[in-house]
């Protein structure tokens, strides 16, 4: 390690596997240990257990009880943040050379699932796949986070417990990244493609079967390195394709936790009604609703259009009309409770869309009278949704909003195997869309979709100076400070209707009253490793 | 009859061999690819990546090539890799045929119990009351898609007893009891709707036959109602039944799909919608062929046993 100085050197330090046991799951009861537990799983996971190979819920929530991270968020605290970060694979850790050097201290003893032992190795194996490192020992056949390693130059191993990050630039986030349930470690010594049909983990369940569209059951890492974790003997997600189904098998007791995201409000009280001591949490998905509008086509190549699209469409409405009250507005950052980065609500009135419904409208219809539009005279555009209900209905409620102002719009649903095709080519005007974040962070957020030149910038939205606040609040230490600069950006993009958020998604996740320690967080991809989940039967 | 089963292979073999065509170039008429999907489930694409992987898996070759490809294998007994499990096609389609052919043998054998009697009596009784509350039973089944049937009863009984059928599958050989409840629901949702067609058909075949002259002498000798009806009558309406009952069945091997999607068992039809969603074209052409074979077969035995059931009938060269 080359000498560093230490006035960074900074938390972390003794955050260790402590941290885990001594977490206290549930006051006042002692967690039993036995049973499996059943869970929901809305359909078979799409890439097996290639967590780094995926980017859907669908395949994190049953692969990530196989995994380890180096750090994770502390699975029993709802809200995420650096503060709720604690070693997994890392026993602690140290930001160096005013945060750009991120130094982890591994845990020693720490065995693969095949029995081979887990080693810096791992780790440098790992990260250097994901950052496709020109001499990485492997490559990944898709690599959807490969942006979040941008800023790492070099990654060292110096022993076998001790892993150095050196980074290009501060980027305080990387640490939130690797507390992801996006960010597993994977063994140097199993070929990547193997992780789609199998699992070779050091996370606190061991894989005993994959029936394909049936089931996917674990059972206990009996070489766990957390002492007295996990409880349970094992875990069986159900697969279970109809939604219908799916909530009568959790009426049933068949299933015993819901799959994350997939429990409307209304679906909540329907099933409370029938069993009153199902347990209903309400929780962040961290997947908000956005229109994106393509900024080469006409006629939305107008600045002066699409701002009258971000002042036309009534977000309250919308999450009354649509959600039943089930889901928060908010801008490109989701607000508290449900984000720590969010514009504030109270400070969203003077951004576009947000202000009294009639005067937005007024707003609206000066701006399209200002290109030649109106409702007497409306130009005609296509919107793009993908041919799934909730994405319809989304859909469905801007075209009334948009027809009020002069926009006249017809519904093309396009097939999921075409969707992101057809928003990376550009070929669609004004789009209804879905966008999950990994983590509750700008660097997630703002690199990966509004970035000049991100292939997930499906507007192709590119300002070189909010870019640079971008690179700005990344490298920002102060948390104070770089609050400030992410509500700068947030405001700048909603006055440049950069790609108009409309709602963030709040899930009523439910399970049985007997499953104890499953917290569901505010971002449904980070909370099922399940090594504090127990069962009191 | 040898040369007849020997010409209907001949004639079969051909009618694959279309199949295999026809389902090869509709797929990849459709729009995407499986790489498409793979992506849509990281979220971006990637052209150059995108292009790496269609080599991986032989995409990229011209559709001929492709073509002869998949042949090729298939005469080796070789189905392909599916392109989603990366797993051998057959060690993914293999679990699944026998829960749709059971599925269906139990929907069909409900389909006629209930619908073989129910036209006979709706026929003998024609016009009374019992004939028109049978022929509402047999409307209302008609006119309720099975899935929907499917659906209410799944919903009936979580609402009313806290308790549905397993959903997962559960073999014969671990826990027969369970498996038989597994599968009673569905096949009586499906059955239901496949009966009353088949009630329908016999009725109409026994009005017509219970109308013919022998039916009257066999009255007229004194023979008794249940001889008449069920050995002189029923007998000679049998053939457009068995024609609709093979029909059925064929038809139920690959259109189960929403039945099986809402009971949760793991068939061919919930698995050919969803390789076909991913564009997993070695699971998808192969499965395809399986349902041909099975349509083909089915039809073959009904013919076959047109022979049995009229002595009138004759296969000649």
């Amino acid at each position: 390690m080359r000498p560093r100085t230490l006035t960074f050197t900074l938390l972390a330090l003794g955050l260790t596997s402590a941290l885990l046991v001594s977490a206290a799951p549930v006051v006042g009861q002692s967690p039993k240990s036995g049973g499996v537990l059943t869970v929901a799983q809305r359909e078979d996971t799409p890439q097996g257990f290639a967590i780094h190979e995926s980017s859907t819920v669908s395949t994190t929530w049953p692969a990530m009880p196989c995994f380890s991270n180096l750090v994770i968020f502390h699975p029993l605290k709802q809200q995420e943040s650096v503060d709720t970060v604690i070693g997994e694979l890392a026993e602690k850790w140290s930001w160096q050379d005013n945060y750009r050097n991120l130094v982890f201290f591994l845990r020693k003893g720490v065995k693969w699932h095949d029995g081979q032992p887990f080693t810096s190795k791992d780790v440098k194996y790992t990260f250097d796949m994901l950052r496709e490192a020109p001499d990485a020992a492997a490559k990944l056949r898709i690599n959807p986070r490969k942006d979040w390693y941008t800023n790492v130059q070099n990654i060292e191993t110096p022993d076998p417990h001790t892993v150095v990050f050196h980074l290009k630039r501060p980027q305080p986030s990387l640490l939130l990244m690797l507390a992801s349930g996006y960010t597993p470690v994977y063994a140097a010594h199993v070929p990547p493609a193997q992780y789609r049909t199998a699992c070779v983990g050091t996370g606190p369940y061991k894989l005993k079967e994959w029936r394909k569209g049936e089931f996917v059951e674990y059972v206990k890492n009996p070489d766990y390195f957390v002492k007295g974790r996990p409880y349970l003997d094992g875990i069986r997600y159900v697969i279970i394709k109809e939604r219908g189904t799916r909530v009568a098998a959790l009426q049933a007791g068949q299933v015993e936790v819901a799959f994350p995201g997939d429990t409307s409000k209304v679906t909540a009280e329907q099933l409370k009604k029938a069993v009153p001591q199902l347990v209903v949490t309400r929780a962040a998905e961290n997947v908000n609703e956005n229109v994106i509008m393509n900024t080469k086509k006409p006629p939305f190549d107008n600045p002066k259009v699409r701002l009258a699209v971000a002042h036309a469409i009534d977000r309250r409405a919308l999450v009354q009309a649509v959600h039943q009250g089930g889901a928060a507005i908010g801008v490109s950052m989701p607000s508290r409770p449900w984000g720590v980065w969010g514009v504030l609500e109270k400070d969203m009135t003077a951004l576009p869309g947000y202000g009294k419904p009639a005067d937005e409208k007024a707003k609206a219809k000066k701006l399209m009278a200002e290109v030649g539009y109106g409702p007497d005279k409306p130009v005609k555009v296509e919107i793009v949704t993908r041919a799934i209900a909730v994405y319809v209905d989304m859909a469905s409620f801007i075209i009334n909003e948009l027809k009020q102002i002069g926009i006249d719009a017809t519904l093309k649903q396009i097939e999921t195997a075409q969707w992101h095709a057809m928003a990376t080519r550009g070929e669609y005007q004004i789009g209804a869309n879905l966008t999950g974040i990994g983590i509750d962070d700008p660097d997630a957020n703002y690199y990966e979709n509004f970035a000049c030149g991100s292939p997930r910038n499906y507007p192709f939205y590119c300002n070189e100076e909010v870019s640079a606040l971008f690179d700005k609040q990344s490298a920002e230490i102060d948390p104070k400070k770089r609050l400030a600069i992410v509500v700068d950006i947030q405001k700048k993009l909603e006055e440049e209707a950069a790609r108009p958020t409309l709602t963030w998604r709040i899930d009523n996740f439910t399970h049985w009253p007997q499953v104890k320690g499953l917290i569901p967080h505010n971002n449904f991809y980070n909370y099922g490793r399940m090594q504090e989940v127990w069962l009191d039967k | 009859m040898k040369t007849y089963i020997a010409q209907r292979l001949g004639i079969a073999v051909l009618t694959l061999f279309g199949m295999s065509v026809v389902i090869f170039v509709l797929l990849r008429l459709a729009p995407g690819d499986i790489v498409d999907v793979l992506f849509s489930a990281a979220g971006y694409v990637n052209p150059s990546e995108k292009q790496a992987i269609l080599k991986e898996l032989g995409l990229d070759k011209p559709y001929w090539q492709q073509y002869l490809d998949w042949m090729s294998q298939i005469l080796v007994g070789d189905l392909g890799k599916s392109y989603r499990y990366d797993l051998p096609a057959w060690q993914i389609i293999k679990p699944l045929v026998p829960v749709t052919i059971e599925l269906a043998i139990l929907a069909t054998i409900i389909s006629v119990l209930l619908g073989v009697p129910t036209g006979v009596v709706s026929a003998v009784r024609q016009d009374s009351t019992l004939d028109y509350a049978l022929r509402v039973f047999s409307l209302a089944g008609l006119s309720m898609p099975s899935f929907w049937l499917g659906m209410v009863i799944i919903l009936s009984l979580v609402s009313w007893l806290a308790w549905i059928p397993p959903l997962t599958y559960v073999r014969p050989t671990e826990n027969l009891w369970l498996h038989t409840v597994q599968f009673m629901l569905p096949a009586l949702a499906v059955g239901y709707r496949s009966s009353a067609l088949i009630m329908r058909i016999t009725r109409s075949a026994m009005l017509e036959v219970l109308r013919e002259d022998y039916i009257r002498t066999a009255w007229a000798k004194g023979q008794r109602r249940r001889a008449v009806v069920w050995r002189h009558a029923l007998k000679n309406a049998v053939l457009p039944v068995v024609t609709v009952i093979g029909i059925e069945f064929a038809f139920l091997i690959g259109g189960l799909v929403v039945t099986e999607t809402v009971f949760n068992l793991p068939g061919v039809a919930r698995f050919l919608v969803e390789a076909i969603l991913w564009r997993d074209y070695p699971v998808v052409q192969n499965l395809v062929m399986f349902i041909a074979i099975v349509v083909i077969i089915s039809n073959l035995v009904v013919d076959l046993l047109y022979g049995v059931l009229d002595p009138r009938v004759r296969y000649g060269s």
